[in-house]
């Protein structure tokens, strides 16, 4: 992960609704490991799906590229793969700095 | 106005909902959680709102039978329909639904969400005033006119200088396709119109899995259409959003880009037009050019280009900014120019006009690789000399270098991933 993955601009219009945001990127992060810990492919497909729909719309394209990712490797049952990304979302999830312009 | 907005994650209504009523400060937004609420029944008052909002996968349930349901209802209003990225038959099934507009979810900004929600609710005096919005509404009734055997032109989805751009669908097997339908202002052009029949012409002669497959052409009421595959990964422009990519995936896309200039070159062609929007990804993840409409023969470009400045300035060779004769290196500069945004996630020249970038390639020195990618300096001083005979001689001699410096390194770094 690159450092310029964690810092994300985020229009000023928009900052009431982080808070949330970022507390559903927590939870999603959880309903990921349990989701892998079960096996539950299909489970983690529909998460990576939903991180690749709304980490872009809100300026965090990490959260996107990391759902595309957990999409893949939940596709092909690729626990390994799956185990890195959710591992490199935590990380970003704790790293990510974001401005408001 | 009243939108229905029906989706099952709680950060897109939120979103939605706020780029919607930062243009509408009256708007009733009605946010539909399908996670907590059927499907809106008989008694719902579907007609009491302007427009729908709905998302393909609603979480416990399909956003396509959800359409299907709910245009069966005469009050149902326009439905702006959400689609995954990379999903494209998803989008030709619900256009078919009745879905009156689609937006691949993923790029879905504040600028097309408003756009598209202005167009489905314009009443006739708002469709006069807006120049962008008349435009788009003259290029959806033309899409719905133009007929083309076994194939259904379904949506607007760009537009270009010479051409709109559509999605379209096989009538056999809902197969994406892109129709391109040539600007009428532009067939009364003699010039205009030779050139995108020689885009058919040449494209079609090249036939390599590098190049975009073209499935037919035409006439139809003097419109000129051009059929071709449709690219679900869409464009190297969306892919680098304006970052770098990691070194090994730019080395990839670049040996792709290789061989499809090697293909190209072998047929006699020059793209000399190659940007990130002319470089397009299957699902597969494969790449293939696009866009030949200034392509040339070589034998043409050499003999009758003298004096004709045609391109991108931002991926010029110098050759091609002195409006000299060209030959396949233009090419491989610019496919040189393209590695270092790819690898810096910059442009290699910046100006404030097109002629100041121009003339950067012209008279600049490229600027070096930083530090942590000085290992492909050698390859991109010998891509982007302005020296065109010091420069790599062709496709061929460049997949050798890639071969002989970088396959080691390839497979380390995708490794490195992994681990």
């Amino acid at each position: 992960m690159d450092e310029k993955d964690c810092k994300v601009m985020v229009a000023k219009d928009l900052e009431d609704l982080i808070p949330v945001f970022m507390r559903n990127r927590h939870k999603e992060l959880d309903a990921l490991r349990v989701a892998l810990a079960a096996a539950d492919f299909e489970q983690l497909r529909q998460l990576g799906h939903r991180m690749k729909g709304v980490g872009n719309s809100y300026g965090f394209a990490h959260v996107s590229t990391l759902g595309k990712y957990i999409e893949d490797g939940a596709r092909s049952g690729d626990r390994g793969a799956l185990q890195a990304s959710i591992s490199e979302y935590d990380e970003y999830l704790s790293k990510v700095q974001i401005a408001y312009e | 106005m009243r939108v229905l907005l029906i989706d099952d994650d709680e950060d897109l209504r939120n979103l939605l909902s706020r780029y919607i009523r930062a243009q509408w400060a009256d708007a009733e937004i009605e946010a539909y959680d399908p996670l907590e609420r059927d499907m809106p029944g008989a008694d719902f008052p579907l007609g009491s709102y302007d427009v729908v909002v709905l998302d393909y996968m609603l979480g416990r349930g399909d956003g396509l039978e959800w359409l299907k349901v709910l245009k069966q209802r005469p009050e149902c209003p326009k439905v702006l329909f959400l689609t995954g990225a990379g999903n494209e038959i998803i989008a030709v099934r619900a256009m078919k639904a009745g879905a009156d507009d689609y937006q691949r979810k993923q790029e879905l900004t504040r600028e097309k969400l408003i756009s598209s929600l202005r167009e489905l609710t314009a009443n006739p005096i708002e469709r006069t005033v807006s120049p962008d919005l008349a435009s788009r509404m003259e290029g959806h009734a033309l899409g719905g006119k133009v007929r083309i055997p076994g194939i259904k032109v379904l949506h607007l989805i760009g537009e270009g200088g010479t051409a709109r751009v559509y999605l379209a669908s096989r009538e056999d097997d809902d197969e994406p396709l892109v129709v391109k339908i040539l600007r009428h202002e532009i067939v009364t052009n003699k010039k205009a119109l030779e050139r995108f029949m020689e885009e058919y012409d040449m494209v079609e002669r090249i036939q390599s899995r590098h190049v975009a497959r073209i499935v037919g052409h035409g006439n139809y009421d003097n419109y000129a259409y051009l059929v071709m595959e449709f690219f679900e990964g869409g464009d190297l422009n969306k892919r680098l959003a304006g970052q770098a990519v990691a070194p090994a995936e730019a080395l990839r896309f670049f040996r792709e880009l290789m061989f499809a200039l090697g293909d190209i070159h072998e047929k006699g062609i020059l793209h000399r037009d190659l940007k990130p929007q002319n470089l397009m990804f299957r699902r597969d993840g494969s790449l293939a050019i696009v866009d030949f409409g200034i392509a040339k023969n070589i034998a043409a470009a050499d003999r009758t280009n003298q004096g004709e400045v045609l391109g991108t300035p931002r991926y010029m060779s110098p050759e091609q900014v002195q409006g000299r004769a060209l030959d396949l290196r233009t090419d491989i500069y610019s496919a040189g120019v393209l590695l270092y945004q790819m690898l810096t996630g910059e442009h290699m020249f910046d100006g404030q006009t097109a002629m100041e970038v121009a003339m950067h390639h012209l008279n600049s020195h490229p600027p070096l690789l930083p530090e942590h990618l000085q290992q492909y300096q050698r390859l991109m001083d010998k891509l982007v000399e302005k020296d065109r005979d010091a420069r790599f001689r062709n496709a061929d001699e460049v997949i050798g270098f890639l071969s002989r410096n970088f396959e080691q390194n390839a497979a380390s770094d995708k490794t490195e991933r992994l681990h």
